[in-house]
Formats: structure tokens, C-alpha cells, sequence
């Protein structure tokens, strides 16, 4: 694979009701000269208007439909276009744009189809404990079903290329799309590889971010999409 | 008689609706089968009803076609939970598609007119 340029790469950011978060995220994309996709997941606050006046290009769901569902929505609008590397990032600021490039060099390097960002080979700062918990058994949960040697299950950071975007159909539109993703990834045969990355986590992504509850919701959601085609 | 005649009819009706939704729903559909094809066997042999009633230890065989009755029900309410869910996917696909096509559009037209700005 070519070395990658910024202007390759297609930064897809799934967000709802992210007004006081988007400007930023959007313009640590731009500034790196990656191109922003922000899906607006139904929000009723200005996420659109600040995003799209940030420079991104903004797909607007008609109304809330999930994370996952907005995630599926940008790689499809990306691969519509001539984006050559998709990327996922999260909304809510927690992630470095500098980290991208890491994962797209690995990409190049590991002639991989998916780079994930782990947390735990990386930083997590001011991570609460109860969610280290959460999110190492997630992990191991993971592991377990997919076969996949990962550190870092949960991370919304991951890069792919065009052939990895066009192996991923998200059904999960809630939170359980991450464990679907890790899924597919495992059942496309492609090659994957993990990178380090600093996830920062503050009062507003924490207010943002999962909670016990919703790793039940996630396990039930996994469990139901099994029962049915 | 016409209880029994009753129940039979209820439970092949719920064994026809289990065969409708075998090809969506096979884990669904063959429990209940299972459920439903117990109770028609209750509803004509009760005294084996009870005998495996006290078999199990729940007492009296008119339990056990309750308890089987509820088994459907719960069935039933999982089978509805998953079309709703079935449904939900179609929304997703088709709210998709209509926001896709609405940003592609609104993309395509500086194209048109000459804008190399446009974002993918």
C-alpha cells in the first residue's frame, strides 16, 4: 500500500447533540488536512450547522437512530466518494487527530486492512475504575466470541481502508455496534493490527460515555440479533 | 370437550404461526413448536399432565398446562420484540438512504457549478 496523505483520508464522525464538542473535533481534523464527514444523528441542538460551518460535510439522519446506524451512514458516504482511508472518531473531543496518522503508518507498514486504537497499550487518563472494569471484561467478552487478540475493544478509533469500510454493514445501531464491528472485522479474514492511542477523558465525555447499564443493553442486543435473519 | 376443542384450536393455531415464522425466526419458531405441541398433548391426555406435573414437582398437571401457556405467551412477546427489532433495521436502511441521498445532492451541486471545495 502507498504511503497515505492526509487528503486521502476521510475522518467520520458519528455525533448527536455534540454542539458544545463538534467545532473543535471537526477543526483538529481539518487542521491535520483530513477531510471531516460529520453524521448528524438527530440532534436537537445546532450539531450540523456548527459542524458544517467547521468545514466538515454533514449527513443528516432524519431523526435519532443510534451510533452504530451513523457510523454505517458515514462509511457508506465516504465510500461513496474517493476516500482512500475511512476513519471513526468519536464526537466528544476524547480523541488525538494525532493518533491518526500512527494507525494509518501502521496500516501502510502492516499492510493491514483495519488499524484499531487501544487505550490500554497507550493513555487513558483520569479513566474511572469502574469502567476499566467494564471495558477490560468487555475485552475479554470479545476476545472470547471473535478470536481477535485485542487489548482495547470498545475504542471508537479505527482506521480502514476502502476494501475494510466495504466489508463492514453495521446492523447494531446502538452501542453494541462496537462489539459487531470487531465481528466482521474477525469474519472478513482481513488483516488487523492495534496501535496505542490516548483516549482523554473529561467531565462532558464522561457524562457522555457508557454506563453498567448499558454493557447489559449491549449483551442483550448481541443475544437478540442472534435469534432471527 | 369443547374446552378441549378450543385449546386444540388455539394451539394449532399458535403451531401454524410458529411454521410462518420458522424461516425468520428458527429459534423462536421451534421452541414454539415445543411449547405448543405440549400443550396439545396435555390438552388431551391430562392425566399425563399430572403425572409429570408431580414428575417435576409442580403439583397439579392443570399447572403445568398454565405454566405451558405462559411459555407461549412469553414466546409470542419475545417473537413480536423481534420484528419490532426487524423493523427497526428497515427504518434504519430506508432513513439512511434518504439522508444519503440528501447530502450527496446537496454535495454534488457546487460540483456542478465549478466549486472545488466539496468535502468527498
Amino acid at each position: 500500500m502507498d504511503p497515505v496523505s492526509p487528503a486521502d483520508v476521510c475522518v467520520v464522525i458519528a455525533a448527536h447533540n455534540e454542539a458544545a464538542a463538534i467545532a473543535r473535533v471537526v477543526f483538529g481534523a481539518k487542521r491535520a488536512g483530513y477531510s471531516a464527514l460529520v453524521v448528524d444523528d438527530g440532534s436537537g441542538d445546532a450539531t450540523a450547522e456548527i459542524a458544517r460551518a467547521a468545514g466538515a460535510a454533514v449527513v443528516k439522519h432524519p431523526f435519532n437512530l443510534g451510533q452504530g446506524a451513523a457510523l454505517q451512514t458515514g462509511i457508506e458516504y465516504a465510500l461513496a466518494g474517493d476516500a482512500q482511508i475511512i476513519v471513526t472518531f468519536d464526537a466528544d473531543g476524547q480523541h488525538r487527530v494525532s493518533d491518526i496518522s500512527r494507525l494509518t503508518d501502521a496500516l501502510v507498514r502492516e499492510h493491514a486492512d483495519f488499524a484499531l486504537g487501544s487505550r490500554f497499550l497507550g493513555q487513558a487518563p483520569n479513566l474511572p475504575p469502574l469502567r476499566r472494569l467494564l471495558l477490560k471484561a468487555a475485552t475479554a467478552f470479545t476476545r472470547l466470541t471473535t478470536g481477535l487478540q485485542l487489548t482495547d475493544t470498545h475504542n471508537g478509533l479505527r482506521v480502514m481502508t476502502r476494501r475494510g469500510a466495504a466489508a463492514i454493514r453495521l446492523r447494531q445501531n446502538r452501542m453494541a455496534h462496537a462489539s459487531e464491528f470487531l465481528v466482521q472485522i474477525a469474519s472478513s479474514g482481513l488483516p488487523c493490527v492495534e496501535r496505542p492511542c490516548t483516549i482523554e477523558y473529561t467531565a462532558y465525555s464522561l457524562a457522555k460515555g457508557q454506563r453498567v447499564r448499558d454493557a447489559v443493553l449491549i449483551l442483550l442486543d448481541l443475544f437478540a440479533r442472534r435469534l432471527y435473519r | 370437550m369443547i374446552a378441549q376443542l378450543a385449546l386444540s384450536v388455539l394451539l394449532a393455531a399458535i403451531l401454524l404461526y410458529a411454521w410462518t415464522e420458522y424461516r425468520r425466526s428458527p429459534a423462536v419458531a421451534l421452541l414454539s413448536v415445543l411449547a405448543a405441541t405440549a400443550g396439545l398433548y396435555f390438552v388431551w391426555f391430562p392425566a399425563h399432565s399430572t403425572w409429570l406435573a408431580e414428575l417435576v414437582g409442580i403439583g397439579r398437571g392443570v399447572d403445568l398446562i398454565l405454566y405451558t401457556w405462559v411459555c407461549i405467551s412469553l414466546l409470542v412477546l419475545l417473537n413480536l420484540h423481534l420484528k419490532l427489532r426487524t423493523q427497526m433495521e428497515l427504518v434504519t436502511i430506508l432513513a439512511r438512504k434518504a439522508a444519503l441521498a440528501e447530502a450527496l445532492s446537496a454535495a454534488a451541486r457546487p460540483r456542478e457549478s465549478g466549486d472545488p471545495d466539496r468535502e468527498f
